[in-house]
């Protein structure tokens, strides 16, 4: 992890400098995280491919305000998170719930499709801040003070968020962890 | 310390120093109800990452590619751009400050030809006065000249 915050810095130094393929090599490194954030945010492959697409182009244009490029990543994910949440604003009217409200998980032996399919239905019924939360916590690793960062909103409130999302998931997968054989 | 005071979820998430976490380990060694809750934490954590990471469906452009290039409004926001506008806008704005002044071909005409009739009949005075002048300096000479007095 260190040693690629360090390289990371040094393609950043590159790019900022006009060097093409540095930055190319940042998006290689990045786009999946960023397409898989994106993906379980907005639950559009199409719209998480486009959006990750723009969230790149903007890092790219706005690469030189970037005052600590040891810090690509949470501004990198502050971007993402802006132009989700721009896109599920836009969505809104439509009255579209990001992901299909299932009933909750059922007691059986899960395979690990069915587990992860299980799981995509439980985020699917957190709220959307709730999911980002988790989203930014689980599955990209970053700190509380990053996710203030990235979500421009109190330390407290990322863990008020959060922690209620572990609680309804506790709740939601409850049946699949322990009949599932996890236990 | 009690129950309340440890944060399990925080545990979980691996948010905690390691004095935290010894602390808390110590406290779960002995205390039934937070083992579970630590237990439960974890497992849902764990369960969380069964969820499969997709591939990207095609890669994102480069920077190479077209779709980095600005579009075509982005260039008028360009800073040369705006600069090679603002020289434009002040030459142009230089030729029409210094234009010449609307020509009235006809008044130009008006005065020409007032002008041209001045000189012609001054021109026209002059040389009778001076065909005055010479008929007066013969006459005078053929006067003294002859003595008969020229009619």
């Amino acid at each position: 992890m260190i040693f690629r915050e360090v390289e990371d810095r040094d393609l950043i130094a590159k790019a900022r400098k006009g060097d093409v393929e540095a930055y190319n090599l940042l998006v290689s490194r990045w786009e999946k995280r960023v397409f898989n954030y994106l993906l379980r945010l907005v639950s559009n492959r199409e719209d998480a491919l486009d959006v990750s697409q723009e969230v790149f182009l903007k890092a790219y244009q706005s690469l030189k305000k970037l005052d600590d490029p040891g810090r690509f990543g949470a501004w990198l994910f502050r971007i993402a998170h802006n132009e989700a949440f721009s896109l599920l604003r836009r969505r809104k009217p439509e009255g579209e719930m990001p992901f299909e409200t299932g009933t909750p998980v059922r007691g059986s032996e899960l395979l690990p499709i069915e587990l992860s399919l299980a799981v995509e239905r439980a985020l699917g019924r957190l709220s959307e801040e709730q999911r980002e939360a988790v989203l930014l916590k689980v599955y990209q690793g970053f700190k509380f003070e990053e996710m203030a960062e990235i979500l421009s909103c109190p330390v407290s409130t990322v863990k008020s968020r959060l922690y209620t999302a572990l609680d309804l998931l506790k709740a939601t997968l409850a049946p699949a962890i322990f009949r599932g054989g996890h236990i | 310390m009690n129950c309340e005071s440890y944060d399990w979820k925080a545990y979980a998430l691996g948010e905690l120093a390691a004095t935290q976490r010894r602390e808390a380990e110590k406290h779960a060694a002995t205390c039934e109800g937070c083992r579970d809750e630590l237990a439960h934490m974890r497992l849902t954590v764990n369960t969380l990452s069964a969820l499969r990471e997709e591939e990207v469906p095609r890669r994102i452009a480069f920077v190479s590619d077209k779709v980095f290039e600005p579009r075509w409004w982005e260039t008028f926001l360009r800073p040369t751009f705006a600069a090679a506008c603002v020289i434009a806008a002040a030459i142009v704005m230089h030729g029409y400050m210094m234009r010449p002044a609307p020509v009235d071909a006809a008044a130009i005409q008006a005065q020409v030809n007032q002008a041209v009739k001045q000189s012609v009949t001054q021109a026209v005075a002059d040389v009778e006065r001076r065909n005055a002048d010479l008929d007066n300096k013969v006459t005078t000479l053929y006067v003294k000249s002859t003595g008969i007095k020229y009619q």
